[in-house]
């Protein structure tokens, strides 16, 4: 057994594509091996700004023999097919092998792969992975015609601890490589993946990416706790700076205490988006005047003074453009900055940004009626949701979109409720992330998406494949999120008319203008298309459960119900009741299917009484008679789980009714009966969901 | 004795001269970068191998802030290198460059951050990074994939020094205006401020108060037909000149705030059909 180490080292891979690049090589990887036929204890890959590296443990240093069965025509085929056949396998007939099957005795010829050493063949896998690695964006360099992130610099590629040779690039395979790009500027050997692991750390580069991580967590928590203080958690910011450095080094910083008057967001902004900072808190959680960098190098005696004082200075100039900009801004009411967004588009057919504010602000009057809100403070949040994006902060930094608004609303004297709709109306801001409980923020991000959507879709602008550049899907996963909203007690078709009807289509030059029932069908279906993703990401339900809902759900339901509804359902499937039952569902129904169709009749009629003869079929009436009218009255209450649970109490006089009863007797009254039986049962499921949509 | 402006410019030429490169003069027209110099953009296209290195003073009328922000001007100077094919060993020759104007590697932390660049007016685009000093921004290094449309066959390596932040992070000077700029003491001693303050303010003065839009609307359309006419008579350098031209008058009026976003999406596809033909002109030369 031995082990393949393979390293691409090249110049700085941007930090956002290495974890991808990581996993990329090794599901490359794998498929190559398994391709090959060759057999491996373990792969893995490690990341870092200037390597990617691969290392396969447990190969055979001989590829295995194979035997590769090639089946031929019948032995009395004609000639020309016999011929054939020898001729491309290269087998004479007597060589082949006769075998018997089901459609008679056909020719069969054997062909044993030899045994290869492993070496010989790891050159085309690496090129293989090379070729057919695809980056996000990668790039040419110097002559060469082929592509990588960065200009590759170095292979090395050691199998059994000697060098598998080939090129690719104007670079050679060999067993040499090298660590950080200043404190070790020197190329090394190694001999095997140990060796190369231990030599970097010696040439002061941590291989793994997940060690680097956890170091700098540790790192930047130390030097926080020295000063009392402890490091804001930013998952993403981590991962960043996890990949812009081979030798993490944290370095602690002052913010100059002038700046500290200033909104914390727009300090932080500058400090986590553009310099990769980590800000540090108080014990009480407040904004601290200091800052966490990681440095990619450990500085001689000064212990990293000269870099310390220039990163101060750098974010020192930065909070002091954001001062200017926050002392200005405040300078104008936000209504004023309306004005800057008559000349903005929000998009070329679809008129400026302010045209934009003014439906939204008054489809958010008529959803506020609607919900028995206030329209007064969505109408004024409306107005000035959009104002700070000509501010002279948003336009540096556009991450504060919204809430620089909130503060600018404030300052103003704005309501706190006004304030606060104008930044949570961009939320949720991604999956999974907060939705605002505030009726007017809910209100204004409902309209907001609801205009963008009907305006795109009536235009004929939707995503298609990889294509959203207009971040439909978002937009609309961000109004489900926010419909479920107990609160959201409206027709969804009917407001996606109201956006539609914001709209002045006629003086609007789109080359395409849909009509509003179209308009509103296409937005509809999409938005029950990610309706299914929405309710799989956040609670797990299977598409068909979603489905299933759907399809019994009458014409204008509400998100919050068909959600609950889907959620109930998973819930019951997930038991041996709902299985049971789903199993008798579709007995009963494929019955009345068969039955239906042969008598060219619907066997919908209520059930006598009088002639239910077994036992078994008048306790199933009996408790049909009682649950039917309770579940009923249970969904119109909105209470699924409940009405589920009473469904699930019906199978056991469901499974003894087919254990006992014959639907299909000769007697055609009491077999009328029976059927009238299966389709009162299917009727009381369907009150829950269309249980022919559910995979059993 | 920390490095004064003047003489970090004679050193990068000193360094880029020794690397076989041509040093040229800055453009004698107003640009906004050393990438709109000929020399670097005409010159990135096409088969022939070329090294050349220049200061270009570059004009960002829009960054103009009357000399009263520490590190916004509307005049800042660029260091420009272009390495056509690109070397194999550029990065290491590039970090050798700041050891020699000062910038010691093993006391400042210096990184290469991802950072692709593209210019709409000009249609060119390449992938590199912003190499950080201790944090601040100090070069823009690109691998040029395409120019006027054009795609780069050998691709050239640009390397763009800011050259008052690079100055900045060797002075350890916070306010651009204290830079050093020619490191001589008593009377003979002179700041970035007393060189340029006086430009600083009385151009900012000028592109967002004295500007004339009419006039400057005017010269664009004069610029973007003289540019035609010299497409049309296959003069290429003076023809992108006029380009270049136009690509300023832009700039003045968008600084001006006189163009609405439909209007200044048009303005930049007039500069970039401008800039294209020159390329395409180039290119016919090069090939023909």
């Amino acid at each position: 057994m031995a082990e393949w180490l393979f390293e691409i080292f090249s110049e700085e891979i941007p930090s956002r594509m290495q974890q991808g690049a990581q996993d990329q090589l090794k599901t490359l990887a794998e498929g190559h091996f398994q391709a090959q036929g060759l057999p491996f204890d373990t792969i893995r890959t490690f990341v870092t700004p200037r390597r990617l590296t691969l290392l396969v443990e447990g190969l055979p240093l001989q590829t295995p023999e194979k035997q590769e069965e090639k089946k031929g025509p019948r032995v009395d085929a004609p000639q020309a097919a016999i011929d054939g056949f020898l001729k491309t396998t290269g087998v004479p007939r007597e060589k082949c092998l006769v075998q018997e099957t089901p459609k008679g005795n056909f020719l069969f010829v054997i062909k044993q792969e030899p045994s290869h050493p492993t070496r010989e063949v790891l050159p085309s896998i690496a090129l293989s992975l090379l070729k057919e690695f695809r980056w996000p964006k990668s790039m040419r360099w110097g002559h060469l015609s082929m592509s990588w992130v960065r200009p590759i610099r170095g292979l090395l590629s050691l199998f059994d601890g000697e060098v598998v040779p080939f090129s690719y690039a104007n670079v050679d395979a060999s067993a040499t490589t090298y660590g950080h790009r200043f404190l070790a500027p020197l190329p090394f050997e190694v001999k095997n993946f140990k060796d190369y692991e231990q030599k970097l750390r010696d040439h002061f580069v941590i291989l793994d990416a997940q060690e680097r991580r956890d170091l700098i967590r540790q790192e930047i928590t130390r030097i926080a706790q020295e000063a009392h203080l402890k490091p804001v958690k930013d998952d993403a910011l981590l991962e960043e700076v996890t990949g812009l450095v081979e030798w993490p080094i944290a370095l602690k910083g002052k913010v100059d205490p002038q700046f500290m008057t200033l909104p914390r967001e727009v300090i932080t902004t500058p400090m986590r988006v553009h310099q990769r900072y980590f800000p540090l808190l108080d014990s009480d959680g407040k904004l601290a005047p200091y800052f966490g960098v990681i440095a990619n190098i450990q500085a001689p005696n000064n212990q990293g003074k000269t870099i310390v004082i220039g990163n101060e200075r750098v974010l020192r100039a930065r909070l002091a453009d954001a001062q200017f900009f926050w002392d200005q801004d405040r300078k104008k009411p936000l209504d004023n900055f309306n004005t800057d967004l008559k000349t903005r588009l929000f998009h070329q057919h679809l008129g400026s940004l302010f045209d934009k504010v003014e439906r939204v602000s008054k489809l958010s009057s008529r959803l506020a009626e609607k919900m028995g809100a206030d329209p007064k403070t969505v109408v004024r949040a409306a107005l000035l949701s959009k104002a700070d994006l000509a501010s002279q902060m948003v336009g540096e930094f556009p991450e504060l979109q919204g809430i620089m608004g909130r503060y600018y609303a404030q300052a103003q004297g704005e309501t706190p409720e006004i304030a606060r709709a104008i930044e949570e109306h961009y939320w949720p801001k991604g999956a999974g992330a907060p939705v605002p409980e505030a009726i007017p923020s809910l209100i204004l991000g409902i309209a907001d998406r609801l205009d963008t959507l009907m305006g795109f879709f009536t235009i004929g602008i939707t995503p298609t494949g990889s294509k959203d550049p207009y971040a439909l899907r978002r937009a609309g996963l961000g109004l489900i999120a926010l419909c479920l909203n107990p609160r959201c007690n409206f027709s969804m078709v009917d407001v996606l008319e109201w956006a539609y009807e914001g709209y002045p289509w006629s003086e609007l030059t789109a080359p395409t203008i849909k009509s509003k029932k179209e308009a509103v069908e296409d937005l509809w279906q999409f938005l029950l298309e990610r309706f299914k993703f929405f309710l799989r990401d956040t609670q797990g339900s299977p598409y068909d459960h979603v489905e299933a809902v759907l399809s019994v759900a009458h014409d204008n339901p509400t998100f919050s119900e068909l959600a609950l509804r889907t959620q109930a359902l998973d819930q019951l499937m997930d038991g041996k009741d709902g299985e049971n039952l789903l199993v008798a569902y579709k007995r009963a129904s494929n019955i009345l299917r068969i039955e239906e169709e042969k008598d060219g009749r619907l066997y919908e009629g209520s059930v006598s009484k009088a002639s239910l003869i077994a036992l078994e079929e008048k306790t199933l009436s009996d408790t049909l008679e009682t649950k039917s009218p309770e579940i009923q009255h249970l969904v119109q209450q909105g209470d699924f789980i409940k009405a589920v649970q009473n469904l699930a109490t019906l199978r056991p006089y469901v499974d003894q009714f087919f254990d006992k009863v014959v639907v299909n007797t000769e007697e055609e009254q009491t077999r009328t009966n029976r059927l009238h039986l299966l389709a009162y049962l299917r009727k009381t499921l369907h009150q829950v969901a269309d249980f022919s949509k559910v995979e059993g | 004795m920390k490095t004064d402006f003047q003489t970090i410019i004679l050193k990068l030429s000193e360094f880029w001269s020794a690397e076989g490169c041509v040093i040229l003069q800055p453009y004698d027209a107003e640009v906004g970068a050393g990438t709109f110099h000929p020399a670097t953009t005409l010159k990135a296209l096409g088969p022939t191998p070329w090294r050349a290195a220049y200061v270009q003073p570059s004009r960002r009328p829009a960054d103009g802030r009357y000399g009263e922000n520490p590190n916004r001007l509307y005049r800042h100077h660029q260091y420009q290198v272009i390495l056509k094919p690109s070397p194999d060993d550029v990065q290491d020759v590039y970090l050798r460059s700041l050891k020699y104007i000062g910038l010691d590697p093993l006391l400042h932390d210096i990184r290469f951050v991802e950072d692709d660049w593209e210019s709409p007016t000009l249609g060119a685009s390449g992938l590199g990074w912003e190499v950080w000093g201790d944090g601040q921004e100090i070069t823009q290094f690109t691998y040029f994939q395409q120019v006027g449309g054009f795609p780069c066959d050998p691709v050239p390596a640009e390397l763009t020094y800011g050259l008052e932040r690079l100055t900045s992070v060797v002075q350890g000077i916070e306010n651009v205006y204290d830079l050093d700029w020619n490191g001589a003491q008593g009377d003979a001693r002179m700041t970035y401020g007393d060189v340029a303050l006086q430009m600083e303010q009385e151009f900012s003065a000028f592109s967002f108060e004295q500007l004339d839009a009419p006039i400057v609307f005017r010269h664009f359309e004069d610029a973007e037909a003289m540019c035609r006419h010299l497409v049309e008579n296959k003069l290429v350098l003076p023809a992108y000149e006029y380009c270049l031209k136009a690509s300023h008058l832009f700039n003045l009026l968008d600084a001006r705030g006189v163009l609405s976003v439909t209007e200044r999406a048009n303005y930049i596809g007039r500069v970039r059909a401008l800039a294209r033909q020159c390329c395409e002109l180039w290119m016919e030369n090069v090939h023909g």
